[in-house]
């Protein structure tokens, strides 16, 4: 039994937190809701090589596991970076027989993003806003493409969501049912690990402030009714955090606990990143819904990703059939 | 990261196994079904079932040699947890005695009180009890009124304590009481081991919520202790008790073994009862299901990270609080769950069957966030000590506990 990261792991998260911080934040993510733009974009994960992370050392990434990625993707949700760490994720895991494309994804060369729902009209996609090559599930084909990008009005800027009609379209993996369900488990997996990391800098955030300001006499921190929700918050994020190492070692380690560790994790992130985030904003009080404030940002993307990938109650539901299945892993 | 058994885990583990499946006969087995053994009717055989596995050296695993342990480790200990409830041996009888009074009196008792009692205690020679808690003192705890009073080689106490699990079947407790009044509360508090045989120790029991009497309040009448059974210095009963505490919080849910019902059990419940309910109460069941399977697979996950932090030769901090509170709130999300499984027999308090696990189960779960900490304490200290957000002012702390502000 050895459940924590290796040093190795803890260096990879010192790094990534050092780089995020010096390269995106939430005022970029603000300024991405009146048309700004969104830090540290596509280039510079590509050059730092986050991008590449999965994708084979053949491919011209680094071949590591996904739970490196998982920790890298934490430091990201914290500064809420854009474009997310998930489509890298899902779409290395997809192009495994197209080293030629993988090779683009890992350079940033092509911006790619995976299509969810239908590819002559999808449901709005991560990163698709500012994509130029889309991968899709077609007829239970994976198929590669390029498309027409409708973008909605962003609730969540940084997320770069937008629809997608394919224009063109080729096979790139037929029958690639089985293939498409793990890759969107991986997702939602890392998924979870950036909301890990927003949640964890929410109450950061939230506890930084109770111990500052002060209400009748006292450091609102010191109330009971402000002390328990940060509390609830924070052992909400641990938990989290447990289910998001499980689930990123599993689809490596164990792939037979993937599909349940990831919907577990997927589940708790959209509850506990949304707690934490309306926490800091009730903690704050009035200034907490400014727009000037951070607080909002996070609240965004809470709001957003606990819909996208799957929302609570799908992943609730998976982990309901998955158990009674019994396949609720080693039974260690 | 790995969750497998390193080599010399595995040989451990085999080797558990083995004497567990040796003794078995001489042993007490859980029927499917039931998740504990009442002291009151089967006190001599729970007595014998931790006695030999107290000679198989499968009790204080992780006791130092000398006090009859194994000195092993936390890793092993935590096996042997599990082997016991995959070969479903019910809780031992002495569990309070192992997991917070044994070690109150290594760190704090005298040599002698450590070569009297701990080998005795391990085997189930003697059972122990905690006497901490009053009818005004629960959760403030240092408000307890008890006192004992020092005449000769001896101290004489008087009062009373309540919610003493096992007090009932106990031969020896650990006993806080008043000592000087004249001290702020928590500095004029002395712990004591006491003779539960001794004249002037009257045990009643009390009934809980659910219908089992598990508990006992304890009234002590000019009970007579020899000072030599003082553990600690004068004054310095609340330190003591903070390291009674502190195993306490480590022992219900710390490492992130199953508050309740195994999740397994749980879905297996499941599996059994869900299409027995429409199709539609299915969907919303389902939910239920799953959001409880989560609380408890991130329960159990926290806990090997815990343990792994143990393994690694950390020592149990204030977090283990927080496998208490995530602990608790998935039992309770997997009883609400397991009752409303049952469909129409959910508000019976059993199946036609006879059957009334879930129902049980949810009856004493109420106590769990209330014994050992509340969750509301256990919040505080989180709050206070892992978070780093001030106290509440309190006004109790320094005047004397004799001059009226308690």
């Amino acid at each position: 039994m050895n459940f924590d990261l290796d040093a190795d792991q803890r260096d990879i998260a010192d790094g990534a937190r050092d780089f995020y911080r010096g390269n995106a934040s939430p005022s970029a993510a603000r300024a991405g809701l009146e048309g700004g733009r969104l830090e540290p974009g596509r280039k510079a994960l590509a050059d730092i090589g986050f991008l590449g992370i999965t994708v084979p050392e053949s491919a011209g990434g680094s071949g590591r596991p996904l739970l490196d990625l998982a920790v890298v993707a934490e430091q990201g949700g914290a500064v809420l970076a854009a474009p997310s760490l998930v489509t890298a994720a899902r779409a290395a895991v997809l192009l495994a027989d197209a080293p030629d494309l993988a090779a683009q994804l890992a350079d940033g060369s092509t911006a790619f993003a995976v299509l969810d729902g239908a590819v002559d009209g999808s449901a709005p996609s991560v990163d698709a806003a500012d994509a130029t090559l889309f991968l899709g599930l077609d007829g239970g084909d994976l198929v590669v493409g390029e498309g027409e990008v409708v973008p909605g009005r962003p609730m969540d800027a940084t997320r770069g969501l937008a629809s997608v009609r394919l224009t063109s379209r080729r096979v790139l993996t037929a029958d690639a049912g089985a293939l498409w369900a793990r890759a969107r488990q991986v997702g939602a997996v890392v998924m979870a690990a950036e909301d890990l990391g927003g949640a964890d800098r929410c109450v950061q955030l939230g506890v930084a402030y109770a111990q500052e300001r002060e209400a009748f006499g006292r450091r609102i921190g010191s109330y009971q009714a402000i002390k328990h929700m940060l509390v609830d918050a924070w052992v909400g994020v641990e938990q989290l955090r447990s289910l998001v190492w499980w689930a990123a070692w599993a689809a490596d380690s164990n792939p037979a606990e993937l599909p349940v560790a990831a919907s577990a994790a997927k589940a708790c992130a959209a509850v506990t990143f949304e707690r934490a985030a309306s926490t800091l904003i009730q903690v704050h009080g009035g200034i907490g819904f400014t727009w000037e404030h951070d607080a909002h940002l996070y609240w965004r993307r809470a709001k957003v990703d606990r819909l996208l990938l799957g929302d609570e109650a799908e992943h609730l539901d998976a982990v309901a059939r998955l158990a009674v299945t019994g396949a609720l892993g080693g039974g260690r | 990261m790995d969750f497998d058994d390193s080599p010399d885990e595995a040989a451990y583990r085999a080797r558990v196994r083995a004497l567990l499946e040796e003794h078995a006969g001489e042993l007490l087995h859980l029927a499917p079904g039931q998740e504990g053994i009442d002291a009151r009717t089967h006190e001599a055989e729970m007595r014998r079932t931790q006695r030999v596995l107290a000679e198989a050296g499968l009790v204080g695993v992780t006791w130092p040699r000398e006090y009859g342990g194994q000195g092993g480790t936390l890793v092993q200990q935590a096996i042997v947890g599990q082997e016991l409830a995959r070969a479903r041996v019910p809780a031992l009888i002495n569990h309070i005695g192992i997991g917070m009074c044994g070690p109150t009196v290594i760190t704090h008792g005298s040599q002698a009180q450590r070569d009297r009692y701990l080998a005795r205690l391990l085997r189930a020679d003697d059972v122990w009890c905690q006497l901490f808690s009053e009818p005004a003192s629960g959760s403030d705890l240092a408000a307890l009124r008890t006192t004992a009073v020092r005449d000769g080689d001896d101290w004489v106490v008087n009062g009373q304590k309540v919610w003493t699990t096992l007090a009932h079947v106990s031969d020896y407790g650990i006993l806080l009481t008043r000592t000087d009044p004249s001290k702020p509360k928590h500095a004029g508090l002395t712990m004591f081991v006491v003779d539960m045989h001794a004249p002037g120790v009257t045990v009643r029991p009390l009934r809980q919520m659910g219908g089992q009497a598990d508990f006992n309040e304890v009234f002590f009448d000019d009970v007579r202790i020899p000072d030599e059974e003082r553990l600690g210095e004068p004054g310095e009963g609340w330190r003591v008790a903070l390291t009674t505490l502190m195993n306490e919080r480590v022992a219900i849910g710390g490492a992130g073994g199953a508050i309740g019902a195994p999740v397994e059990e749980f879905a297996e419940h499941a599996r059994e009862r869900l299409p027995r309910l429409d199709p539609e109460r299915q969907v919303l069941a389902r939910q239920a299901v799953g959001r409880a399977v989560v609380a408890a697979l991130a329960a159990r996950y926290t806990g090997y990270r815990r343990l792994t932090v143990l393994s690694q030769g950390g020592i149990p901090g204030p977090e283990a609080s927080a496998g208490k509170l995530a602990g608790t709130e998935a039992g309770l999300l997997m009883a609400d769950a397991g009752v409303r499984l049952l469909g129409d027999d959910a508000v019976y308090a059993a199946t036609a069957d006879g059957d009334d696990r879930w129902q049980r189960t949810q009856s004493w779960l109420p106590g769990i966030s209330i014994a050992g900490g509340t969750d509301q304490v256990l919040r505080n200290i989180l709050g206070e000590r892992v978070l780093g957000l001030p106290p509440e002012p309190r006004n109790d702390k320094t005047a004397p506990f004799s001059g009226g502000t308690r």
